[in-house]
C-alpha cells in the first residue's frame, strides 16, 4: 500500500491530471489514451481547485481502514474546466450541503494505519456555502 | 454452431452459511446440478468468483472444485468481473458450446461473504472500483450508489415511495421463494422508514451480505432429444463502459447494459415486448431503475416509477425479480448471475411453484459489475 501510495503522490497532492495535447481534452484521473480523440500524447496539467457539487452522499457503513471516521460526506465535484473529481467534502454542516454548492480543494489526512503506521494525505473539499 | 441447452440447475439457499466454506458450497451446487445426468461428464467447468482471495484466503477454484468432484482431467478455471463474474462465467460456458469446442459445460457460481466482518466485505466489494481513485478516498461501492440515487431522484424527481417500489417487489416475491435468503414481505413503507445507510439510499435499497452457490449443466443439443421443455439459451452478450461514474458524460447512462442488451436482443431475434419474465441486477433499488430504463422495459427516468405502478410485479406486464432478485433472494456476488439463469430456467420448465409466471417462454437476465462497468444480457427461450 505505502508504495502504491508513493507512486500517485502527485496526483493526491495536487491533483495532477492530464491534458490531450491535441484537442485540449483534460482529465482526472489522467487517461491513457483520450478518450475523445484517442490521441497517445498526452501531458500532465494541475486541475482547478474550484468546482461545484453535482451529487454527494453521507456514508454511515465505513469500510475498512476508515473505522471512526463515519459519517463520511463523499461527492463527485465538477471542477471549473468541467472535469469529475470523486472526493470526501469536509468542514461542511450536513445539513449545509446542497448539489450545486460551490468547493474548493483541500489538503487533509484521508487515513492512518495505526499509531506507528503509514499517514495517507491527499485532497478532499470544503463547501463555500 | 451448436444450440445451447440448460440441462439442469442446482443451487443452495442464500445466507448464512456459518458450516460450510467456499468449496462446501460450490460443491453442492454442483452436485446438485449433475445429479441428473450421471452420464455426462461435463468437458469444462467454468468457476464465477469474485473474491475468494479476500473471504477465504483461497484462489484457484477451478481445479480446487475439479478435485472435489472427481473431475480431474478436466481444463477448469475461474472467471472474474466483480458482481458480474456469475453472468460472465456462463457467457463463457455458453460459448465453449455453441462453438462445438465442447458439448457439456458446468458452470459454477459461489462466494462466501459472511466469514468477513460488514466493513472487510465494503472493501472487498469496493475492489470492483478504481482501488487508486475511488477506494482510497474512502468510497465504497455503498457510496457510488447513494450518490446515484440522489442524482437520480433529484433530475427525475422520482419520490421516496418510487424509490421503494424495486425492494417491495423483491421481498413480496422472495417470501415464497424456498432459496431467498429473505422469506418474509416488506411494504414501500419499510423500505422509505429503514435506517439511511448512504443517504438516500436506505438500509432496505441494499442488497444483503450472503453465502451462496449455484450451478448449471450447459450442453449442446443432441444431449437433450428426450425432454419436452427443454431451455434453451438464444444469446448472451457482455458490454463493458468507462470505468468509473465520475469519468462518464452522462452518469445516469448505463451504457453498458444498454449495449448487451442491444445486441443480446438482436441475436436472439427478440423485442422488449417479446419478454415474459426478467431478473435485473437489482443490487440496489436505483441500479434495477437504471438497468430497467436502459434495457428499454421504462423510458429514461421512468424505471422506479413504473415499478410504482406495478409494471414489474409478479402480475405485472414484465414480471422481475421473481424469486426475490438480489435484494430478497440474496446477492452471493460471484453466484449471483447464475442464480439468474437458473430462476429463468424455473420459470421456463414451469416449475415455479407459488412464484410461476404463467405461459412464459422468453426470459432475459442482465447481471452488472461496478456501476454498470461490465454488464451481461442472456435471453433464454422455452423450446
Amino acid at each position: 500500500m505505502a508504495i502504491s501510495y508513493w507512486r500517485r503522490r502527485d496526483r493526491y497532492y495536487r491533483l495532477l491530471g492530464n491534458r490531450c495535447t491535441q484537442c485540449n481534452s483534460e482529465y482526472y484521473p489522467p487517461a491513457y489514451l483520450c478518450r475523445r480523440c484517442g490521441s497517445e500524447s498526452l501531458v500532465d496539467v494541475e486541475m482547478p481547485t474550484t468546482g461545484q457539487i453535482l451529487t454527494y452522499t453521507i456514508l454511515r457503513e465505513v469500510m475498512s481502514g476508515f473505522e471512526g471516521q463515519q459519517p463520511i460526506v463523499i461527492g463527485i465535484v465538477q471542477l471549473d474546466n468541467g472535469v469529475k473529481v470523486l472526493g470526501q467534502i469536509v468542514d461542511t454542516p450536513l445539513d449545509a450541503l446542497k448539489i450545486g454548492c460551490r468547493v474548493r480543494l483541500v489538503f487533509r489526512k484521508i487515513r492512518d494505519e495505526s499509531n506507528v503506521g503509514q499517514i495517507y494525505y491527499g485532497y478532499k473539499f470544503t463547501a463555500l456555502c | 454452431m451448436a444450440r445451447v441447452i440448460i440441462s439442469s440447475v442446482g443451487y443452495t439457499r442464500v445466507g448464512d452459511h456459518w458450516d460450510k466454506s467456499i468449496l462446501d458450497l460450490a460443491v453442492e451446487a454442483a452436485r446438485k446440478a449433475l445429479k441428473p445426468y450421471p452420464n455426462i461428464r461435463p468437458e469444462v467447468i467454468i468457476v464465477g468468483n469474485m473474491f475468494s482471495s479476500q473471504s477465504s484466503k483461497q484462489e484457484h477454484l477451478g481445479a480446487l472444485l475439479a478435485s472435489a468432484l472427481n473431475l480431474t482431467g478436466t481444463p477448469a478455471f475461474k472467471v472474474e468481473a466483480a458482481c458480474a463474474s456469475g453472468g460472465v462465467a456462463f457467457n463463457v460456458a455458453y460459448s465453449k458450446v455453441r462453438s462445438g469446442e465442447v458439448s457439456s459445460a458446468l458452470v459454477v457460481g459461489v462466494e462466501k461473504m459472511r466469514d468477513l466482518d460488514v466493513s472487510e466485505a465494503s472493501l472487498a466489494l469496493s475492489m470492483a472500483e478504481s482501488a487508486e481513485y475511488t477506494q482510497f478516498m474512502g468510497a465504497s461501492f455503498l457510496s457510488l450508489n447513494g450518490m446515484l440515487a440522489r442524482l437520480y431522484m433529484e433530475t427525475y424527481n422520482v419520490s421516496r415511495s418510487e424509490l421503494s417500489a424495486f425492494p417491495a417487489i423483491a421481498h413480496t416475491n422472495a417470501a415464497t421463494a424456498e432459496h431467498a435468503q429473505f422469506r418474509k414481505a416488506i411494504s414501500v413503507e419499510d423500505v422509505s422508514r429503514s435506517p439511511l445507510v448512504s443517504d438516500p439510499l436506505r438500509l432496505l435499497d441494499c442488497a444483503p451480505l450472503g453465502d451462496g452457490a449455484a450451478a448449471l449443466l450447459l450442453t449442446s443439443e443432441e444431449f437433450n432429444g428426450d425432454d419436452e421443455s427443454m431451455v434453451e439459451v438464444l444469446s448472451s452478450k457482455i458490454s463493458t463502459d468507462i470505468f468509473s461514474i465520475y469519468e462518464r458524460d452522462d452518469m445516469l447512462r448505463f451504457n453498458a447494459t444498454k449495449d448487451a442488451a442491444s445486441k443480446a436482443f438482436s441475436e436472439a431475434g427478440i423485442s422488449v415486448e417479446d419478454v415474459d419474465v426478467l431478473e435485473v441486477h437489482d443490487a440496489f433499488s436505483v441500479s434495477a431503475a437504471l438497468s430497467v430504463e436502459a434495457m428499454g422495459f421504462s423510458k429514461e427516468g421512468e424505471g422506479a416509477k413504473d415499478a410504482a405502478r406495478g409494471l414489474y410485479a409478479l402480475k405485472g406486464r414484465y414480471p422481475a425479480l421473481t424469486f426475490g432478485g438480489l435484494k430478497g433472494r440474496g446477492h452471493p456476488v460471484g453466484a449471483t448471475g447464475l442464480y439468474q439463469i437458473a430462476e429463468l430456467w424455473l420459470q421456463l420448465k414451469g416449475r415455479g411453484n407459488v412464484n410461476q409466471v404463467e405461459g412464459c417462454r422468453i426470459g432475459v437476465a442482465q447481471n452488472i459489475g461496478g456501476v454498470d462497468t461490465t454488464s451481461v444480457v442472456s435471453v433464454l427461450a422455452r423450446r
